[in-house]
């Protein structure tokens, strides 16, 4: 059978840089695994690239066997491909709610005539939309929120929301651009576990690149490191751990291995 | 069409191009920095020429003194412009300072129209730009022949100021990343000023040349020129002073060899311009000198 | 997880879950619906000639900056070309309705093309076709208008309506040229004008209020996300830009038929000025803002009249200044977008939910709890 999703001999280049080189990656129905690598590396770059937002300048993708590296943004989500933002990107002057909603802005059945006149059909598909998306603020413990703006979510929230949203496209597979960052130890935590229950309640993919060694190492089954855009190895976090190509790319950064 | 015809619209062309050159070079600067199309760039074109005409007419001065003076005079308005309407919407989303500028526009013309009344007034053009030469058949105004050597003095000039001088440095830094350039230490607020001062002058001569070559002038004069080198710079590709210079020939040919060569669609000769710039968002939206884009 | 630092504050005022049931509000809007039909009822009956130019030009002013709105306000374009889809609208409009006769009598200089020289249907079908007609437009320079964004997608709406109105100069043999068209029969009344922008008001408030209308604040907010949460940005948007123009394009026809003549100069860039006015002081992305800005505007723009006419104080006659009223329009523009942004309703909405969770706040406020 062919594999879930697969990038392959991807190369990007920006004017003279090249942030992604030769990048091949296959991924599977229901695994999670992480992307690590200093800054600069390229890893929000090959995100950018699954989904669309920037075409590879070599290379192919492929999602269940169709080649999406030409396909626009919002189709490859269509597909079935979500995703959340390293610099968070919520629709700022909406509510949580609203956010939410948007996301099942591709699924919707009733025109935008029904909507203009106001008919039934349609009111009855607003208030699944609706339904629908509570469904999943619920699970990410934002129901009480609902009606607050996004921009006065606090931080930690705000990136909670971001997954929420990106689940409500029921996707086959999320990427998640550090999601820990600027969170507290316990708010890591109680996300390492969220994110754990999203993968067992549902068949899904996760993919995710994050900086705190320790909370990749504990999550993800399989690491990828890349380095300068280039690939520069893959793994178990145990195997990842003891690479030496690793650990050199992470000069100093020795004593949070010790930590994983 | 004989061939000292087209010479002559040539010629023509090549005058036209050298004054929306100058206006699109203020255009394309201003963008480079804040990233914004300031739409009262064009009536500056009109402050000039009625500060020079004024400066003759009020207080007798001789052209020499009193065209440096409207100069001048247009690049103080071109920074109280930024530091009154766009300074303090620097934090502001875009469509903030979009509509700002198009209020300043509107108050500016409309202003002039109260101050000086709506008739056309004629521009006393000095005796020395009123010469026609005369070879093999061809009628050259010496203006049309000053314009682009003035233009491209002015360029020079510029050029100069912006490559060589380490305020010119500090500009184009700033043109490349705002946020990186402040974070250096250097003082972005004289930066803008600067680039307003020197982006309104070249508008100012501009003006008192349009004015010279279309005697009649009018509150309204400047928001067609204007619009037409906004067009230019984006053909040149924005951000680019030599882009915005080459934009400015290319369209005054353009529109003169369009208008020649298609004479039953004079009317429709200020729509072409529009057109054009259509056409170069959908096929090369980065213009002719323009770099690749980067998001 | 952070609930614990984070106390949610009870929002009832924004949960529309709160507010009255759903029969009720379709009571108090069939309410609403009759108070306007009895005030348009009583001046058109009762009502002076000003009176009644003033209202049409209210609605006519509120159908405008309600379809502008919906693309400045809540699609957040900064689209400047309404005045070319009020152009088409208002000659498509003018020369449908009008009897062949009568163009024929307007088209001295050359004669009018056929199928108009024969053509002649009711004003409402006129309407319809001023609609459909710029909304075609708006379909066909989407394309190009659509693949940019920001300043350029303004200094292109802005040529396409200087465009429009080169044209409309310069087909005599459509539009008679600078000439115009004159002698329209005014058709335009309180009920046309006033009907057509209740119904704008409804439509594109129910548009922006369904999903549809949610995914083109989520493209002003952030297109990428928009995107990357699957909305098409190109489909959405384009929805929004032939709503708008189908209702300016009707809007058009009205305002041909009120003030029954018509030429290439009455389109200018200045018609789009003025609804950039209304909208911005409104409050940009608010329906209600928009309804509020025109009817100031109309109202505003007759009251300022006093400056540009001579005045009298006791024995002292000051000389009315000519153009005084676009400064004061300029800088009420300029003044507002600098120091106060949000205009009157910022994003905000005058609805029932609104108004009831208002007035249960004020007797919460009372009762000691
Ligand atoms: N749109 C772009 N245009 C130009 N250069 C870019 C663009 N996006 C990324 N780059 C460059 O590509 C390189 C890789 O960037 P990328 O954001 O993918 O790194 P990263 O691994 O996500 O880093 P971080 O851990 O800091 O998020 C960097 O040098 C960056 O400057
Ligand atoms: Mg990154």
């Amino acid at each position: 059978m062919n594999p879930l999703f697969q990038m392959r001999h991807v190369t990007k280049e920006f004017g003279g840089i090249t942030a992604v080189n030769d990048f091949s990656i296959t991924l599977e129905r229901g695994e999670l695994a992480g992307l690590i690598g200093p800054n600069g590396a390229g890893k929000t770059t090959v995100f950018n690239i699954i989904t669309g937002v920037l075409r590879p300048t070599v290379g192919d993708l492929t999602w269940k066997a169709e080649s999406i590296a030409q396909l626009p943004s919002h189709l490859i989500t269509a597909r079935g491909i979500a995703r959340t933002f390293q610099n968070i990107k919520l629709f700022a002057d909406m509510s949580v709610l609203e956010n939410v909603m948007v996301s099942c802005h591709h699924s919707i059945r009733s025109s935008f005539w029904a909507a203009m006149l106001g008919l039934t059909k349609h009111r009855k598909e607003e208030e699944r939309i609706r339904e629908h998306s509570l469904r999943y603020l619920e699970e990410a413990g934002l129901s009480e929120l609902a009606f607050e703006k996004a921009q006065n979510l606090p931080y930690g929230l705000q990136r909670k929301l971001e997954i929420a949203r990106a689940l409500a496209t029921e996707p086959g597979m999320l990427l998640l651009d550090e999601p820990a960052a600027g969170m507290n130890p316990m708010e890591k935590m109680e996300l390492a576990a969220f994110i754990r229950r999203i993968r067992e309640t549902r068949e899904i993919t996760i993919f995710l690149i994050e900086h705190d060694m320790k909370f990749v190492m504990n999550l993800c089954e399989r690491i990828r490191v890349m380095n300068y855009g280039k690939s520069i190895g893959e793994g178990t976090p145990d195997e990842v751990r003891s690479n030496p190509q690793v650990i050199s790319a992470y000069l100093g950064g020795t004593a949070t291995y010790a930590q994983g | 069409m004989s061939a000292t015809l087209f010479v002559q619209q040539l010629i023509n062309g090549i005058s036209l191009g050298s004054l929306y050159a100058l206006i699109a070079i203020g255009y394309t600067m201003v963008y480079g920095i804040l990233r914004l199309i300031n739409f009262a760039h064009g009536d500056l074109l009109m402050v000039a020429a009625y500060a020079a005409l004024y400066g003759m007419l009020l207080f007798s001065l001789p052209w020499f003194i009193s065209f440096p003076l409207a100069i001048i005079a247009t690049g103080a308005i071109g920074i109280l412009l930024d530091r009154a309407a766009y300074k303090p919407l620097r934090q502001a989303p875009r469509i903030s300072l979009l509509i700002s500028a198009i209020g300043a526009s509107f108050l500016m013309e409309n202003l002039a129209l109260v101050l000086i009344g709506g008739v056309p007034k004629a521009f006393h053009r000095p005796n020395c730009f009123s010469h026609v030469i005369i070879i093999g058949g061809l009628h050259i105004p010496v203006l049309t022949i000053y314009s682009p050597l003035v233009t491209l003095l002015l360029v020079l000039g510029l050029l100069y100021i912006v490559f060589k001088t380490r305020a010119g440095k500090a500009m184009r830094a700033a043109s490349r990343d705002f946020e990186a350039t402040r974070l250096m230490g250097i003082d972005l607020d004289r930066i803008i000023a600067l680039t307003f001062l020197l982006g309104s002058s070249l508008a100012a001569a501009s003006g008192i040349m349009w004015a010279m070559k279309y005697p009649q002038i009018n509150p309204f004069m400047g928001v067609l020129p204007g619009l037409k080198a906004f067009i230019a710079a984006v053909l040149g590709g924005i951000g680019n002073i030599v882009g915005a210079v080459l934009g400015g020939f290319l369209l005054g040919l353009f529109e003169i060899l369009i208008v020649a060569l298609l004479p039953d669609l004079a009317e429709y000769r200020d729509a072409f311009a529009f057109l054009l710039l259509i056409g170069v968002l959908l096929f090369r939206p980065t213009g002719i000198m323009g770099e690749p884009f980067i998001e | 997880m952070g609930n614990s630092f984070y106390l949610p504050r009870p929002k009832a005022a924004a949960n529309p879950a709160g507010g009255p049931t759903a029969g009720l509000k379709r009571w108090l809007n069939a309410a609403l619906f009759f108070l306007l039909f009895g005030v348009l009822f009583l001046f058109s009956h009762y009502g002076s000639g000003y009176q009644v130019r003033i209202l049409n030009n209210i609605a006519i002013f509120i159908t405008l900056a309600v379809s502008y709105n919906l693309i400045n306000g809540v699609c957040g374009l900064l689209h400047l070309g309404p005045n070319g889809f009020i152009a088409i609208g208002a000659y498509t409009s003018a020369l449908l309705a009008m009897s062949p006769a009568e163009k024929n009598l307007n088209f001295i200089l050359s004669n009018v093309i056929w199928p108009l020289n024969v053509i002649q249907v009711p004003f409402a079908v006129s309407l319809i076709a001023a609609g459909a007609m710029a909304a075609l437009f708006a379909f066909l320079i989407s394309f190009p208008v659509l693949r940019v964004r920001g300043d350029y997608l303004a200094i292109v709406t802005l040529g396409f309506g200087e465009v429009v109105r080169v044209v409309c100069n310069g087909a005599q043999s459509v539009t008679n040229g600078p000439l115009g068209i004159k002698g329209l029969y005014p058709h335009t009344n309180l009920w046309w004008s006033w009907g057509v922008a209740a119904l704008s008001v409804v439509v594109i408030q129910r548009l922006i209020n369904s999903n549809y209308g949610l995914a083109m604040k989520a493209i002003r907010e952030d297109e990428t996300a928009a995107r990357a949460m699957g909305v098409d940005p190109f489909r959405r948007l384009m929805l929004g830009f032939l709503i708008s123009a189908f209702f300016s394009g009707i809007a058009g026809g009205l305002l041909a038929h009120l003030i029954t003549t018509i030429s290439p100069g009455l389109f200018t860039f200045l018609l789009t000025f003025n609804l950039l006015i209304m909208i911005v002081v409104g409050g940009l992305g608010s329906t209600t803002g928009a309804i509020l800005g025109a009817a100031l505007f109309a109202w505003g723009g007759e009251a300022l009249r006093v400056v540009e006419q001579p005045m009298q104080i006791g024995p002292l006659t000051i000389p009315g200044i000519p153009g005084m009223r676009m400064v004061i329009f300029s800088l009420v523009l300029l003044l507002v977008i600098l120091f106060a942004r949000k205009g009157i309703m910022g994003r905000r909405e005058l609805s029932w939910d609104f108004l009831f969770s208002k007035l249960a706040g004020s007797r919460r406020a009372k009762t000691p709890s």
